[in-house]
């Protein structure tokens, strides 16, 4: 009786706990659901997702650095969601305009040097993280079977990085974006066979103009925050499917 | 991995939370402070008609850049190979890392019992490193 009682008082000061409370709080909106909630029981479902433990790290740096990369690019990515939105509301996407609508973004609208500024050093920290993330899943083989499709997904999502930085880099219209392009896009006339045609297609004509910025301006803000975001989809619920792989 | 049955990870919620969360604030004053301190750069108007004399792209694809650079020694082979050999011989790279785990097929994850992958590796680092570095000044 004595040890049942001492249990209760425990149970009650985990129940007061800040994080119980606001657990309770979570849980409620098991309420928005209606009926759906009779059959999958919201607060069931919220407590099982919180109480799934992460694994294991024995060293500091794995703990709280290196198993973090991934979340960290994800983090990143979802930063350059919300400055490239806050952008977009002031750029416009022109030759004659592009690179005005910059200049005024730095220097007349209220933080937006800082908008700017966080936009782009997050791709760069992002890029950073992102071939870490991949040196680590490599060094301690979790690209193995059964997760080998998944290290495929990640591929992906690490090429639509690099097309993110590469459009990205045209839409200042500034004289080093522009030359940087015409440079890039040049490469891609080497492709046998297809090369020219494909090269022509990227840029919209012959050389770098307003249709290639257009196009890159869609590809960068439309086309391919669609796709990372079905990859990221595919990526994090294989995760869910197979499990963080156990630590060495 | 037995091991991992006796210790058990640490909840989600709220240690994991935490940690993340502390993670991300740390992730916003990086990004803060670099935004003040060295602000984006702000170059001059794209001019279609003056070509300036150092095109170089950003620091991630100088790999790429100097890889073609150096394809252009291959011009004895003819005057299609350097281009075209730069640039396949950089997508047979990617196809290679992309289907890393189909062509590695052991099921062996500890590093130094997979002395040839970890090898592999760590020269591709050192070679991106350097390629880099030298894109940069070249």
């Amino acid at each position: 009786m004595d040890i049942e009682e001492k249990g209760s008082r425990k149970r009650d000061i985990e129940k007061r706990t800040l994080f119980r409370e606001l657990f309770n709080i979570f849980s409620l909106t098991g309420f928005l659901y209606g009926p759906l909630d009779e059959r999958l029981r919201f607060r069931d479902a919220l407590e099982k997702q919180l109480k799934k433990t992460t694994p294991h790290y024995r060293f500091f740096i794995e703990r709280n650095f290196l198993a973090c990369l991934g979340g960290i690019t994800f983090i990143l990515f979802l930063i350059q969601l919300l400055t490239g939105v806050l952008l977009l509301m002031y750029y416009r996407p022109t030759v004659a305009e592009a690179y005005e609508s910059i200049v005024e973004i730095t220097n007349n609208i209220h933080f937006g040097w800082l908008i700017r500024g966080m936009h782009h050093w997050a791709a760069n920290v992002m890029i950073i993280t992102v071939i870490l993330h991949i040196l680590r899943v490599f060094a301690v083989g979790a690209y193995k079977p059964p997760r080998d499709f998944n290290w495929s997904t990640g591929m992906t999502l690490l090429l639509l990085t690099f097309t993110f930085g590469f459009s990205g880099y045209l839409l200042p219209w500034s004289q080093i974006s522009y030359w940087a392009t015409t440079v890039g896009t040049d490469s891609i006339g080497a492709i046998p066979f297809i090369g020219e045609a494909l090269k022509y297609f990227v840029r919209g004509g012959p050389q770098v103009s307003q249709l290639a910025l257009t196009r890159f301006f869609a590809l960068h803000v439309v086309i391919l925050p669609g796709v990372t975001f079905i990859f990221l989809g595919l990526h994090f619920l294989m995760i869910r499917r197979q499990g963080i792989s156990d630590p060495l | 991995m037995k091991k991992n049955e006796d210790i058990k990870g640490e909840p989600f919620f709220p240690h994991h939370v935490l940690k993340q969360l502390i993670i991300i604030l740390l992730i916003f004053g990086l990004l803060i402070a670099l935004a003040t301190y060295i602000p984006a750069p702000m170059e001059i108007k794209a001019d279609p008609y003056s070509t300036p004399e150092h095109i170089k792209p950003e620091w991630y694809f100088l790999i790429s850049y100097q890889l073609l650079k150096l394809a252009e020694k291959l011009d004895f082979l003819g005057p299609w190979a350097p281009k075209v050999i730069g640039v396949l011989g950089q997508g047979i790279i990617i196809a290679i890392i992309f289907f890393l785990p189909f062509i590695d097929r052991g099921s062996e994850r500890y590093p130094h019992k997979r002395p040839i992958a970890i090898i592999l590796g760590i020269l591709g680092v050192i070679s991106f490193i350097i390629l880099t570095i030298w894109g940069h000044y070249s």
